[in-house]
């Protein structure tokens, strides 16, 4: 085999445009023209606005958790993590300035240790990461209880003017999210340590037979994913400039649904992290949708419903063997 | 105000780590007899308890403290014993059926999680522990199911309300109606009394009825009032049961260009000082509240007090809805503010400001 050879392999392997990927951008592409069609104020420029800094802020966190589940896990611990990184940030500065540089550092510094707790208990205590990060997730919620009494300040102006400033017409918290999710994608598309990152996910075994530190490369991904659940709390506290202590509830189970959305498989291995922010954005502007069509609450929640269903499905169901059955049965009645 | 969040994820997790949260804490109170006791406050000694669904925000921090302060007046209440449900439905039922263990006379339940909570109030009253669960409706019967129950009347807050904007709005305008989860009977109360006053066709109600959905959380709150006002270029007016819930929605609409239009709510100290920094600038921006009822919890206590220590028992069953600020006419209140004291306090509570402050840096 010649070099060229080889470098067009290499390229082809980290250059794709996956899977996942393309399914989203359909599927946005068509969420908007569906949206201009039926609900054209959800694509106004004030609903947009209202809604790009909150798909920002899931998108990162959706980073936070594809990293995890790359590594077959699955981190529950968001909502605690979140509400408790908007407290530190909102009641540590107290609506004064100059705390907030020192506040900021205290949340990061928290979501680190939290990574690493959530790390340990998963790979060195062979926890069932459900188990380990829905019991952290108890325990953050007990320290943010225990200082601020569940009642968060009123953000400090600088703070909301770092996330709602705007450059070009769009919010400076729009801009955070795309730039999270290009560095992830390079470090984990581009970067030695991220595709042995992604083949620890894939094939632990494997790896460890290569020489791999498997360990440190699974509880890398737990601490990476609090810094991002960190940088979003961080923003989401500027964005809402009353938060409550709970801001981290509505994370859960979207965060999950934007990873498996953009295509990282549930068993772990290779990652869309770019995807999975793509898939934030669809979900938000669904929201969106269903909103400014003015439809009851609950045909709302059965369109979203119905709308994350037909996106899960498109990968859960093996649909090779569905046409082939079906084709099957085709032949069988023609042949009778 | 009915402020419930379920955290349903967090259910399984209780195990070890749960001890942390402190769910149950004991507050001794003042023995001493002190002048000027109560007509509600009998001489039987007893203790008491007094079980929240949940006890994690601002407002139910005020509330557990008021009934504290309330039971400090009855000397013959020896010990108060409170446990937070956490918002968990059977951490609830077992915070009342560790109360009846514990022997308590007079018990006080905040029922978030309504008719699921009646089999265990009914088990107290049983046991012959007085019963009061205020606030939200835990079906039953006064007499047969526990002693009383302390309700407050949201239709006559949404007639407040429907009262103000008609005044205010007489050529009738769009009518814009916020509130919590959906299907909650506070915020379906409160429709009912605001469609009663404003039958003129010429008040529409827009958006989903009875009410938009917010959960009373401001991130929510802000997606949902982008899209409205997105969707209905002409919004006259805006209903809100918490009001400082939409602040955060308020603020970046008005950064946005958006006009702020009349608003009737329920009070905060960061809902008034949102209305100080702006109203120079918006001229539509008229505002009302009626008072967020911090106290409520007080009536239920005297009542369950009153009962268990063969006091007089108080003459109100149900806690009003009153007026308490209007940047109108200026009465009861003009709207207030105090920019000195964090956002989450409520002006209209018995309690001081200064005194809520302190309760949250405690």
């Amino acid at each position: 085999m010649s070099t060229t050879q080889i470098r067009e392999v290499k390229r082809s392997a980290r250059m794709q445009v996956s899977r996942g990927m393309k399914t989203v951008l359909a599927g946005v592409i068509f969420l908007y023209i569906a949206s201009a069609i039926f609900a054209p104020t959800s694509i106004s420029r004030v609903a947009q606005m209202g809604m790009l800094p909150f798909a920002a802020c899931l998108a990162i966190v959706g980073l936070g958790q594809t990293l995890v589940i790359q590594q077959g896990g699955i981190d529950l611990s968001v909502a605690g993590s979140v509400s408790l990184f908007v407290v530190i940030v909102t009641w540590g500065p107290d609506r004064h300035d100059d705390r907030l540089i020192p506040a900021v550092l205290a949340a990061f510094a928290a979501a680190i240790i939290t990574g690493l707790i959530n790390g340990a208990l998963v790979t060195k205590t062979k926890l069932n990461s459900i188990v380990a990060t829905l019991g952290v997730n108890s325990l953050l919620y007990g320290v943010m209880m225990a200082l601020s009494g569940g009642s968060p300040r009123r953000t400090t102006d600088r703070l909301s003017h770092f996330t709602n400033n705007k450059t070009f017409g769009l919010q400076h918290s729009v801009y955070y999210g795309i730039i999270c999710a290009v560095i992830l994608t390079i470090l984990l598309k581009r970067t030695v340590i991220g595709r042995r990152f992604e083949a620890v996910g894939a094939n632990p075994r494997a790896a460890l037979a290569t020489g791999l530190k498997v360990g440190r490369y699974q509880i890398g991904a737990y601490v990476a994913a609090q810094i991002f659940y960190c940088i979003a709390g961080v923003i989401l506290g500027g964005v809402i400039s009353q938060p409550t202590a709970y801001q981290g509830d509505e994370f859960v189970l979207p965060s999950v649904a934007v990873v498996v959305l953009g295509g990282t498989s549930l068993l772990g291995g290779r990652g869309f992290p770019a995807a999975s922010a793509l898939a934030a954005l669809f979900l938000k502007q669904l929201d969106m949708f269903v909103l400014s069509l003015g439809v009851p609450y609950g045909v709302r929640t059965i369109v979203i419903s119905i709308s994350l269903m037909l996106g899960i499905a498109l990968y859960a169901v093996n649909w090779k063997a569905v046409r082939s059955k079906f084709g099957a049965k085709g032949r069988e009645l023609q042949a009778a | 105000m009915i402020r419930f969040k379920s955290r349903a994820a967090v259910v399984a997790s209780v195990i070890s780590v749960a001890a942390l949260t402190i769910a149950t804490s004991v507050v001794a109170t003042s023995s001493s007899s002190a002048a000027g006791v109560p007509s509600w406050c009998g001489p039987k000694k007893i203790t008491m308890g007094f079980t929240d669904g949940f006890g994690g925000n601002s407002w139910r921090l005020v509330t557990t403290a008021a009934v504290r302060e309330e039971v400090k007046l009855c000397p013959s209440v020896t010990k108060l014993y409170y446990a937070d449900g956490q918002g968990k439905t059977d951490k609830a039922i077992s915070d009342i059926k560790g109360m009846v263990a514990k022997g308590v006379k007079a018990l006080v339940v905040f029922p978030d999680a309504g008719q699921a909570m009646l089999p265990a109030l009914r088990s107290a009253f049983k046991a012959g522990v007085k019963t009061v669960p205020y606030r939200v409706w835990a079906g039953g019967t006064a007499g047969k199911d526990y002693n009383l129950f302390v309700g407050s009347d949201f239709v006559l807050a949404g007639k407040l309300w429907g009262e103000w904007i008609k005044k205010n709005l007489p050529n009738g305008g769009n009518i814009l109606s916020l509130s919590g989860p959906a299907g909650n009977s506070q915020g379906a109360d409160e429709a009912k009394g605001l469609h009663a006053v404003l039958t003129d066709p010429k008040y529409k109600f827009i958006g989903a009825q009875p009410f938009e959905v917010t959960n009373w959380d401001p991130g929510k709150a802000q997606e949902v009032l982008t899209a409205a006002i997105a969707k209905y270029p002409q919004i006259d007016a805006i209903t809100t049961d918490f009001g400082p819930s939409i602040v955060s929605a308020l603020q970046a609409a008005v950064d946005s260009g958006w006009k702020v239009p009349a608003i009737a709510g329920s009070d905060g100290n960061v809902f008034g000082c949102f209305y100080q920094d702006n109203h120079a600038t918006q001229p539509n921006f008229k505002m009302m509240t009626i008072s967020t009822q911090n106290d409520h919890s007080r009536l239920a206590a005297d009542w369950a007090i009153a009962l268990a220590t063969g006091g007089k028992t108080p003459t109100a069953k149900s806690y009003p809805s009153t007026l308490f600020e209007d940047s109108v006419s200026g009465k009861p209140s003009p709207v207030q503010c105090r920019k000195d004291l964090p956002g989450d306090v409520y002006l209209s509570a018995k309690m001081s400001g200064d005194a809520q402050a302190k309760l949250k840096t405690n």
